[in-house]
C-alpha cells in the first residue's frame, strides 16, 4: 500500500470558536480579555508541541488576531526555523478587538461578507501578514472559500498555491445538530483535494483554462457515511470530533474509531493511483481548559496525543508521508490529471451494518452508489453545469454556498416515502406478469476495477424472486474518465424458467436544490426525442407524461441550475419516456423500459450537461 | 429561585444528542438537576451519563479495530 499523505494544520486563534462562549459563561462577552488569550495561546503551543513530540512537521495558518501578538509571530518563525513548519496564513480567526473595531461587525465567516468587503479583508490580512514576516503566503483557507474569493487572491497573491476551501456535507445538517444556529451551508463538494474551477469552488476544474490556480483541500477528511446522514463534526480526523460524536469507551477512554478512519482513508489508495490523503486541523476551542462536549480536558488532551500519536506511529513505520500545504500542492499537481476522479469504496465502520457506499468525482459529476440499495444513485451533483454560484452578502446566496443536487436521498427522500409520491433516486425496477421489484431493496456489495480511463463498479449478483419466476440479476456501473457519463449496465445471469422475458424499467427521479425544501419546478422542461419526433412538456405539476418506442434520448432541462439531465438506452424493446411530478410530489422522472431474456443485457446512459 | 448556569463539563441534552441535536444543558442548583431547554428532559448527573450510554447502542462497531482486509467487504 502506498503512503498516506498528511496535512496536520494549526492555527493560533486568539479567540477560538467555543471558547468564549463557554469559559465566558455568566460574564460580558469580552473577546480581549488577557486569560482568554494566555490561554488561546497555550493551547496552540501544546498542540505544536505534540505534533513535534511525534516528527510531524505542521502547516501553521496564522489568524489576523495572531498577527497582533508578538509572542504568537515569534513562535512561527521558530517553529519554521526548527521544524520546518509552513508558515501560512489563515481567514479563519477573524474576532478579535482589532477586527470588530475596524470592520464594525461580528460577521466571521469570510465567505460571508460582500466582495468589497471581502476584497477589504483580503488587502488587510495578508498585508499585516506580510509586514510580520517579510513575505506573502503559499497557503490559505477558511471553512469555505468561493470562487469569486480564490480568483481575487490568486489574481493579487499569487504566491498562494493551496487553501482549506470547504467542508465536507456541512450543510443543512450541521445547522440542525446545532438548534439551527450554525450557518455554514456548503454541501455538495469534494471529500478530498481537487483544483477548484474559476467559476464554482466546489466543482474541479476540468482543464488548465478552467484551473483557479490553487490546489483545494478539505476541512478535515470525514466518514463518507456517517458524516451523509449525521452531523459532520462527529466523524472526522480531529480527535475530538470522536469526542463530540460520543464514539469513546467512557471507562477506558479508547476510540478506535478514529483508528478505523485513518486506515480506510489510506485503503483509498487502491481506488485512486496508488494515492490517499488525510487533513487534520483542529482549532484550540476544541481543547478548552474547561473541557467541552462532556469531556474534561484531560480526555480532550488524551485524544489529540493519541489521534497525532498514530499519525507519528504510521510515518515511524514508513506508511504515511507529512507534508506542508504548500508542498502538498505542489505534490497534488505533479500526480493529478485534470479528469483523473477520486473513487472511494466506502464501508461503515462504526454502526456495525456492513453498508457500502461508491463515491466518485471529477470536473463533471459526484455521485453516490449505495450498494444497499441494489447500486441505486443516491446522490448527483451535476458539476458539469460548472454553476456560477456567488455567495455572501450582496449576493443571491448570502449564506448557502452548496453545489445544488438532482438527487438526494436524505433531503428529498430516496426510495421510501409516506403515502404517496416519489423520493430522488436513480434505479430499475425488475417487472414479470404483473409484479414488480425495485432494486433498491437487493442488498449487495460491489468490487472496483479501472480499465483505461473507466472505472467500473462490478456488483455482486442479486435474486429477484417473483411468484413464478427467480431472476439472477447483475449490476455493472461505469463512470467513463471526463464525460459527465454515468453508464449502467443490468445483466440477466439467469433465469429460473430460461424462456422467460423480463420488462426492466431504468428510472431517475431528480428535483433540484440545497437544502431539505423543494425549490420552484415551473421553469423546467422534460422531453422525449426519437427518429419521428421531438416531444416537450413545460412544467406546470399536472402529473404528465410523454414517451416514445425506440425513443434516442430523454431529458430535463432545469434553467436555475443550468443543468441538462438526459438519459439514453441500449437493449431490447427499448421505450423512453418522462414524467412530471405533482404538487405533492415535486420531482420528474426521467427512464426507459426494455425487456431482457436470459444473458441479455439492457444498458443507459445519464449524462449531464451545461444548459446553456 | 437563582438563574440557572452552566453545570460542569456543558452537558448536552441526551435526548436531543439521540435526534442529532447539540444542546447544553443548564443546571437548576435549586432543583439539582440539569434540564434541557428545548425539550422536555431533566436529570442528575448520574442520570445524564446513563443516559449518554444509550446514544452508543447505535455505534454497534465503536469497540471494534478493522484489518485492511476487512475494508473489503
Amino acid at each position: 500500500m502506498d503512503k498516506l499523505i498528511l496535512n496536520l494544520i494549526h492555527r493560533p486563534e486568539m479567540v477560538p470558536e467555543y471558547a468564549e462562549k463557554v469559559t465566558g459563561h455568566g460574564k460580558s462577552e469580552d473577546i480581549g480579555r488577557k486569560a482568554l488569550l494566555t490561554e488561546s495561546l497555550d493551547i496552540f503551543k501544546t498542540q505544536q508541541e505534540i505534533a513535534h513530540k511525534n516528527g510531524l512537521k505542521t502547516t501553521i495558518q496564522m489568524t489576523y488576531a495572531s498577527l497582533f501578538n508578538a509572542e504568537a509571530v515569534a513562535l512561527a518563525k521558530e517553529h519554521h526555523e526548527k521544524f520546518g513548519d509552513e508558515i501560512s496564513l489563515s481567514l479563519l480567526g477573524l474576532p478579535c478587538k482589532e477586527f470588530r473595531e475596524k470592520y464594525q461587525t461580528k460577521d466571521f465567516c469570510i465567505w460571508m461578507f460582500s466582495m468589497e468587503d471581502k476584497k477589504a479583508i483580503v488587502d488587510d490580512v495578508f498585508g499585516k501578514f506580510h509586514e510580520a514576516f517579510g513575505f506573502w503566503p503559499e497557503s490559505t483557507g477558511s471553512y469555505y472559500m468561493d470562487a469569486e474569493l480564490i480568483n481575487y487572491i490568486k489574481a493579487k497573491y499569487p504566491s498562494v498555491k493551496c487553501a482549506v476551501a470547504t467542508c465536507w456535507e456541512e450543510g443543512p445538517k450541521a445547522y440542525h445538530t446545532c438548534n439551527n444556529s450554525w450557518y455554514t451551508f456548503m454541501d455538495g463538494g469534494p471529500w478530498a483535494p481537487w483544483i477548484p474551477s474559476k467559476v464554482n469552488t466546489h466543482a474541479p476544474a476540468a482543464n488548465a483554462d478552467e484551473d483557479s490556480g490553487i490546489v483545494a483541500i478539505p476541512h478535515l477528511s470525514r466518514d463518507l457515511l456517517a458524516c451523509y446522514d449525521g452531523n459532520g463534526s462527529n466523524f472526522g480526523t480531529h480527535p475530538q470530533n470522536v469526542l463530540r460524536g460520543m464514539i469513546y469507551d467512557t471507562e477506558t477512554w479508547e476510540f478506535p474509531y478514529l483508528y478505523n478512519l485513518i486506515d480506510q482513508y489510506h485503503h483509498l489508495s487502491k481506488y485512486n493511483n496508488g494515492y490517499a490523503y488525510n487533513m487534520v486541523f483542529v482549532g484550540p476551542g476544541w481543547m478548552n481548559k474547561m473541557g467541552r462536549w462532556e469531556s474534561p480536558y484531560e480526555l480532550l488532551l488524551k485524544s489529540y496525543e493519541d489521534g497525532i500519536g498514530y499519525y507519528g506511529k504510521l510515518k515511524k513505520e514508513g506508511k504515511l508521508i507529512d507534508m506542508t500545504m504548500a508542498e502538498f500542492a505542489d505534490h497534488y499537481r505533479s500526480v493529478k490529471t485534470y479528469t483523473e476522479p477520486e473513487c472511494a469504496l466506502w464501508r461503515d465502520i462504526l454502526y456495525g451494518s456492513d453498508k457500502q457506499l461508491f463515491w466518485y468525482c471529477d470536473p463533471y459529476v459526484r455521485a453516490c452508489v449505495n450498494m444497499d440499495q441494489g447500486g441505486a444513485i443516491v446522490d448527483l451533483r451535476p458539476y458539469a453545469a460548472k454553476l456560477e454560484w456567488p455567495v455572501g452578502i450582496g449576493t443571491d446566496h448570502i449564506q448557502d454556498a452548496s453545489y445544488p443536487f438532482l438527487i438526494q436521498e436524505k433531503y428529498r427522500a430516496g426510495y421510501f416515502t409516506h403515502y404517496a409520491g416519489e423520493g430522488t433516486l436513480r434505479s430499475a425496477k425488475v417487472c414479470h406478469n404483473g409484479e414488480e421489484v425495485d432494486l433498491c431493496l437487493c442488498r449487495t456489495k460491489a468490487r472496483f476495477s479501472q480499465n483505461g480511463g473507466d472505472r467500473v463498479l462490478t456488483l455482486d449478483p442479486v435474486e429477484v424472486v417473483f411468484s413464478d419466476l427467480t431472476v439472477k440479476l447483475q449490476t455493472v456501473v461505469t463512470f467513463p474518465e471526463g464525460t459527465g457519463d454515468i453508464k449502467i449496465e443490468r445483466r440477466v445471469l439467469e433465469l429460473s424458467d430460461p424462456d422467460a422475458v423480463v420488462t426492466v424499467n431504468e428510472y431517475m427521479v431528480g428535483c433540484y436544490g440545497t437544502t431539505e425544501y423543494t425549490e420552484d419546478m415551473s421553469s423546467l422542461t422534460l422531453g422525449v426525442e426519437s427518429a419521428q419526433d421531438s416531444q416537450q412538456l413545460a412544467y406546470e405539476y399536472k402529473c404528465r407524461e410523454l414517451a416514445a418506442a425506440g425513443a434516442e434520448a430523454v431529458w430535463c432541462k432545469l434553467p436555475p441550475i443550468k443543468t441538462l439531465v438526459g438519459m439514453t438506452a441500449e437493449g431490447r424493446d427499448k421505450a423512453g419516456y418522462v414524467k412530471e411530478g405533482y404538487a405533492f410530489s415535486p420531482m420528474f422522472t426521467l427512464g426507459y423500459t426494455g425487456t431482457l431474456k436470459e444473458k441479455e443485457a439492457f444498458t443507459t446512459w445519464l449524462k449531464l450537461k451545461r444548459a446553456d | 429561585m437563582a438563574q440557572a448556569e452552566k453545570g460542569r463539563l456543558n452537558y448536552r441534552c441526551p435526548s436531543c444528542f439521540l435526534r442529532d441535536l447539540d444542546i447544553d444543558m443548564f443546571f437548576d442548583k435549586d432543583k439539582g438537576e440539569y434540564y434541557c431547554i428545548r425539550c422536555q428532559y431533566t436529570g442528575t448527573e448520574e442520570d445524564v451519563l446513563a443516559k449518554n450510554q444509550l446514544a452508543r447502542v447505535r455505534y454497534r462497531a465503536m469497540g471494534k479495530r478493522f484489518t485492511e482486509e476487512e475494508f473489503d467487504l
